[in-house]
């Protein structure tokens, strides 16, 4: 199955986004600069861009429907966080999204970050709690799409009675949207294996992801990781390009991010503060050293495109199939990741297909 | 005093001139978008003077956010109200979404927040609130989301129904003359009547009699709120054509559908007072007034009683609410097209002659 490739929208328009603290950022979306974002991803073949969930930001799925009506490939993968409305309104809302963009919608399941941001929504339940209604949740949600009749579920935060929808979802290729869900601990992955198409993990070295994304594949999902990308003509371009990212910051964005791990109580987030802590450099292709300043996310795959190409396989023979990337400034890196990469992974795809074929004829 | 507004009811997906609520809510199509034909009738109401179209919310519709978003990034003024359920999302992320969509469309819309029709359909959405105190959480939910419109801090709120903590989103309401939306609070109940003064900006009302009205509403409009009413539009060139199609209407069974039936089911399961004190009326006396008839509302449902008569009836009518202190109308017709392009082109220029022009011809 071929390597597939998403890529995040959460700085469209704003290069260093991530660099800025939460409350400062801008929630007022820029339309053009999101269009402009899209249609730059729609050209180099980028499967899907996320739209991401938080207070600083536009609410994603009402995002999502606008940039659908004035796009025609892209997906948007939208992030939603169980707990702040009704299963049943949620599936009627992704389903008015499919109907009006031919199914270009998938979903990003998040339990959610810092128990602070989720008070502002009138979310007051602990860590593992979360859990177990996001599991309710997608229960509900799940039995909308893929269950025939009306809808019965009596749990311990959902009871619904006899539900129905008459906007069903529609999309080409599916009858319910893929789901994606984002998580690090024991719990998330219950819960992805149960409901999920994909887990999206934070990177580590490819090698020692093996162990864990094993069982997750054996288990019927598919598992990938939320990176950031440089990649540059050469080696040593790729090198000075990670140095010449952190020598535009100055002290003030690290403590922006050391704040906000400290709040965070979602394991994958603190587990990647650990990580960054420790080596700049945890593996040859992978570099953490913009943690300090941008946070989990921008731990990168850096290098030449073959090596970029080299690393996406080790991480494919980890049993890694999907990335969702960032990279600064996006529309530039998106274009190398298409231009010099993506044709390297796909003609060694294809080599493997024909020696697979020879061997077995 | 506050302008004159005229809305109309937005097109169903699939649209049967003519159906009853009950029969459009059986077909598959209403769920559907049906975009071009939409866009059609909203373009038709941006040259026709309409203020807004009423984008309604049910299990057999699309989410109406979502239809706002789509027509409203393809059409230029018109505005929409778009209706919906408190209690099936929280309020930081309604005025999450609802401030994404203004930012998006201009602001062209506002809120029909209605506390749900029947306990089963609420069921749906796993809300099983009996019908009182879905109006106490309603009071609640605007409180809240009220206070985040007013973008003076962090919002604490903590209530029965709702708790808030450091309450805050980033994208603000963005209109040209408004900082958060038109409320519409609908219904005939007290509950409905005291939350249009304490969160609404309007109260709209299934019409009694202009005298009724007047006397029910003295204390909204001192409150320095607005009253709306919500009915249907007969029309004929003659008083004596529009009363034909008044009873043809309900004389017709289309593809052996029984309307009174569906209508009645819905009444015993309903418990809203709007439509049962609406539903009884029409019992006692056909005609509430000389142009007033409520003779489609035991087949049609409750904003099916309808002014009837000549362009010249019509206006009369809707004067006589005007002088009782009606500002807004949300209007409907059979079929919803032709009916509009009537009341566009015969009736609302009537209405919007100067008193002394009328009065001289």
């Amino acid at each position: 199955m071929p390597l597939r490739f998403h890529w995040s929208m959460s700085s469209a328009g704003e290069e260093l986004k991530g660099a800025k603290a939460r409350a400062a950022v801008s929630g007022i979306p820029n339309l053009d600069a999101h269009v402009r974002f899209c249609k730059v991803a729609e050209e180099c073949g980028i499967e899907s861009l996320l739209t991401a969930f938080g207070f600083h930001r536009a609410d994603p799925i009402v995002l999502a429907a606008a940039l659908g009506m004035l796009t025609t490939r892209i997906k948007f993968m939208v992030a939603v966080r169980s707990g702040v409305c009704s299963p049943t309104l949620f599936v009627q809302q992704v389903n008015s999204v499919a109907a009006l963009t031919g199914g270009r919608i998938c979903l990003n399941v998040v339990a959610g970050h810092t128990p602070e941001e989720q008070k502002y929504y009138g979310d007051f339940l602990a860590h593992d709690e979360r859990y177990e209604r996001t599991d309710e949740f997608l229960t509900v949600c799940n039995a909308f799409w893929k269950g025939s009749g009306e809808v019965n579920f009596a749990g311990k935060y959902y009871t619904i009675e006899k539900g129905k929808l008459n906007t069903p979802f529609v999309a080409p290729d599916r009858s319910a949207p893929e789901i994606f869900l984002g998580g690090n601990s024991p719990p998330g992955e219950k819960l992805a294996v149960k409901h999920a198409d994909c887990m999206w993990r934070l990177p580590e070295p490819a090698a020692k992801m093996r162990d864990r994304v094993r069982p997750l594949v054996e288990s019927g999902i598919e598992v990938g990781i939320l990176v950031s990308l440089i990649v540059r003509e050469t080696h040593d371009e790729a090198i000075a390009a990670t140095e010449q990212l952190i020598a535009r910051f100055d002290g003030a964005p690290r403590r922006t991010h050391e704040e906000f791990a400290k709040k965070s109580d979602s394991v994958a987030f603190t587990s990647t503060y650990k990580l960054a802590n420790a080596d700049d450099w945890p593996a040859p292709y992978l570099w953490t050293g913009a943690v300090p300043y941008m946070g989990a996310p921008s731990v990168a795959i850096v290098g030449s495109p073959t090596e970029v190409a080299d690393a996406l396989f080790e991480y494919r023979d980890a049993g890694v199939t999907q990335f969702l990337f960032m990279g600064w400034p996006d529309l530039e890196e998106m274009e190398r990741l298409s231009r010099l990469v993506v044709p390297l992974v796909r003609e060694r795809e294809e080599a493997e297909t024909r020696n697979a074929e020879v061997a077995a004829s | 005093m506050n302008e004159l507004k005229f809305h109309w009811r937005l097109t169903q997906g699939g649209e049967r001139p003519g159906a009853s609520r009950g029969h459009q809510a059986s077909l598959g199509e209403t769920g559907l978008a049906d975009l071009p034909q939409r866009i059609r009738f909203c373009k038709r109401a941006e040259e026709l003077g309409i203020d807004s179209l009423l984008t309604d919310f049910g299990w057999s519709k699309p989410d109406p956010m979502f239809l706002a978003c789509a027509i409203g990034l393809q059409t230029e003024t018109i505005k929409f109200i778009v209706a919906y359920r408190s209690g099936l999302i929280c309020p930081t992320s309604f005025v999450q979404q609802l401030n994404t969509l203004s930012t998006l469309i201009d602001g062209r819309f506002s809120i029909n927040v209605i506390a749900g029709d029947t306990p089963e359909e609420q069921h749906y959405y796993g809300d099983w609130l009996p019908h009182d105190e879905r109006y106490a959480r309603t009071e609640e939910f605007l409180a809240v989301c009220r206070a985040l419109w007013r973008r003076e801090g962090p919002v604490n709120f903590e209530g029965k129904y709702y708790k808030v903590e450091g309450g805050k989103i980033n994208t603000p309401f963005t209109a040209p003359d408004r900082d958060f939306p038109e409320l519409f609070i609908a219904g005939n109940s007290k509950q409905a009547h005291d939350l249009a003064i304490s969160q609404g900006t309007i109260w709209m009302q299934i019409p009694d009699t202009p005298a009724k009205m007047q006397e029910r509403g003295a204390d909204v409009l001192a409150a320095g709120k607005e009253l709306g009413v919500r009915c249907s539009i007969i029309g004929g060139r003659t008083r004596g054509e529009a009363l034909e199609t008044a009873y043809a209407l309900v004389s017709e069974k289309r593809d052996g559908f029984d309307d009174g039936a569906k209508e009645r089911e819905f009444m015993r399961k309903s418990d809203s007072v709007n439509v049962r004190s609406t539903y009884a009326m029409a019992g006692e006396s056909e005609w509430l007034t000389p142009w007033l008839w409520t003779g489609a509302v035991r087949t049609h449902g409750a904003p099916c009683i309808a002014i009837v008569g000549s362009p010249r009836d019509i206006a009369d009518g809707i004067e006589e609410y005007v002088d009782a202190g009606v500002t807004q109308f949300i209007l409907a017709g059979w079929p919803k097209l032709e009916s509009m392009e009537f009341f566009g082109e015969e009736v609302l220029p009537l209405i919007r002659q100067p008193k002394a022009i009328a009065a001289a011809l």
